[in-house]
């Protein structure tokens, strides 16, 4: 079976600094890849390299075996990435209906805007009482609804998710997670990025340890969890 | 009385084209942070477009409606053509500039619009007279007088700006533009193709500019290549006043400085010159009193 996303010795550039340092993984298609890392680590980075919002300086990224090099960022989108961004990234001056459809911008016909919108609603049913509310002015566990909704209204084979537990409380940080399953039950291909170490690996198939830009680790889940000298190594600070 | 139904008059459609000028200014910031100084001279450069277009329509022999259609297409074809290109090969790349320079560069795009159309428009350092292609005189209603033209300019230019909201609040590409305006990195990563929807905007809003031309040639009757600098320190101060950002700011700061404009012309006609001045100094103290305009953006909203 091939790879959804193959990221081929990847090095990516911030103020002429390596953040990401000959970068090589693979998303396997239908599962829960997950990048595991401390701040600082390169996580963000590796999201906005395969995004191309900052494109590598050397390597290579491809999707489902077509190769994103030199390509804008929306059509990356375009070819079914989807994407919720850290910080949850909600347009807040618009109406939670208006976030959603931007999820689906990409598509033209009404009816299957509406066909996910339904979709969309049957996940998050609050969403669809909140449809015309400001989406600024709702409350930060609703906010990420609308942020993972209006990445579900991509349609996304691949869905690319970065820190969902950041800033949220750890009733929602768990109920996040548990959303994160289900959408990955219905087929889609999901690559999560987080600090959160044992919530992760319970819903992950795979997971890569990033450290100082270079992957340091890979295995199953379960390799990751029982591995005493990386849990002592990389997750000692956080657990 | 009839007097003051034409300052009344007079002053709606003054506030009007600064209005439809300053949108332009609010539109641009809010979706770029760029204050594009050039936008005046894009409307200047729209106005002689439509003197052309409707010289040689009438030329031609076409009747009045299609004389009228030519000048009005062709003034907001240019100035979006103009304002998308400025976009384009200017503030696109110089993005990441300082933003004085970004400012400093529209300014000198501006002062070359300027010049140009001075130096290669037929006898162009002299006022042009635009022809008067709309119904002449006008009704008398309830004793105030009330002319055509006014009247039609100022429906039209109302119009427009219903269409700018529309465009704004309701379509697929005012969605794209609200998106980049408030967060240009996350509006890319739902798809949003950047690079095509700035210069749209800078279309959108030039056209504005262009039509607010047209109508300032058809009611006052001439045009002249300097028009365009005035309008846009008005139109800036307009947009300023009312909340840099907000489009229905930017309206009634067009309004608001029209109608000062219209009070000082209207109760003290030996100081009529002055205007621009008192204008200008009640604009400085709005400005002092609420440094983010009338209708700000609240704090939360601007992050």
């Amino acid at each position: 079976m091939t790879a959804r996303l193959t990221i081929d010795g990847v090095f990516t550039t911030y103020d002429r600094v390596d953040v990401l340092d000959d970068i090589t993984l693979e998303v396997a298609p239908g599962r829960i890849t997950c990048i595991l890392g401390s701040n600082g680590a390169g996580k963000t980075t590796l999201i906005r390299s395969i995004l191309r919002l900052t494109p590598p300086r050397r390597g290579s990224i491809s999707f489902d075996g077509r190769k994103l090099d030199g390509m804008q960022t929306h059509d990356v989108v375009s070819l079914g990435i989807g994407c919720i961004p850290e910080g949850r990234r909600i347009f807040s001056k618009m109406t939670v209906e208006e976030n959603l459809r931007l999820g689906a911008y990409r598509v033209s016909s009404e009816r299957e805007i509406r066909r996910r919108l339904d979709g969309v609603h049957a996940v998050f049913p609050r969403l669809a009482e909140r449809a015309r509310q400001l989406a600024g002015t709702m409350s930060g566990g609703e906010q990420a609804m609308v942020s993972i909704g209006r990445g579900l209204m991509t349609d996304p084979k691949l869905l690319v998710i970065d820190e969902p537990s950041l800033g949220l409380s750890p009733l929602f940080v768990q109920e996040n997670f548990n959303v994160i399953a289900r959408i990955n039950a219905t087929g889609v291909t999901v690559l999560l990025v987080e600090q959160n170490v044992n919530q992760t690996l319970a819903i992950a198939h795979h997971g890569y340890v990033l450290s100082g830009g270079r992957i340091v680790a890979q295995g199953t889940s379960a390799t990751l969890r029982d591995d005493p000298e990386l849990q002592r190594a990389y997750f000692g600070a956080v657990h | 009385m009839s007097a003051i139904g034409q300052y009344v008059l007079n002053g709606l459609m003054q506030g009007t084209i600064y209005g439809l000028v300053a949108m332009g200014f609010t539109i641009f910031f809010g979706v770029m942070n760029v204050i594009k100084f050039s936008h005046g001279d894009v409307m200047t450069f729209g106005a002689f477009g439509a003197l052309v277009a409707a010289t040689a329509a009438a030329a031609a022999g076409l009747p009045t409606g299609v004389q009228i259609l030519a000048a009005v297409s062709t003034a907001v074809g240019l100035a979006a053509l103009l304002g998308a290109g400025i976009s384009r090969l200017l503030i696109l790349p110089l993005r990441s500039a300082p933003p004085l320079n970004l400012l400093l560069m529209t300014m000198m795009v501006g002062t070359v619009i300027r010049e140009a159309i001075r130096l290669f428009f037929p006898n162009g350092t002299n006022s042009q007279r635009f022809p008067a292609l709309l119904p002449p005189g006008g009704a008398t209603v309830g004793g105030v007088f009330v002319r055509y033209d006014g009247l039609i300019l100022i429906v039209a230019g109302l119009l427009i700006i219903a269409v700018v909201h529309h465009i704004i609040n309701r379509t697929r590409f005012g969605l794209a533009m609200r998106a980049v305006a408030e967060d240009q990195e996350t509006a890319r990563t739902m798809g949003v193709n950047f690079f095509r929807v700035v210069p749209l905007t800078f279309a959108l809003g030039s056209a504005t500019a262009g039509f607010a031309g047209v109508i300032s040639g058809l009611y006052y009757s001439e045009i002249n290549y300097g028009m365009g600098l005035l309008i846009a320190v008005i139109g800036f101060s307009a947009a300023i006043v009312g909340g840099l950002g907000n489009l229905w700011g930017a309206i009634l700061g067009g309004y608001l400085f029209a109608g000062l404009q219209t009070v000082v012309v209207a109760t003290l006609p030996t100081f009529s010159e002055y205007k621009n001045v008192v204008a200008f100094v009640a604009v400085i103290a709005l400005i002092t009193w609420r440094p983010t305009g009338l209708l700000a953006e609240r704090a939360s909203e601007r992050v």
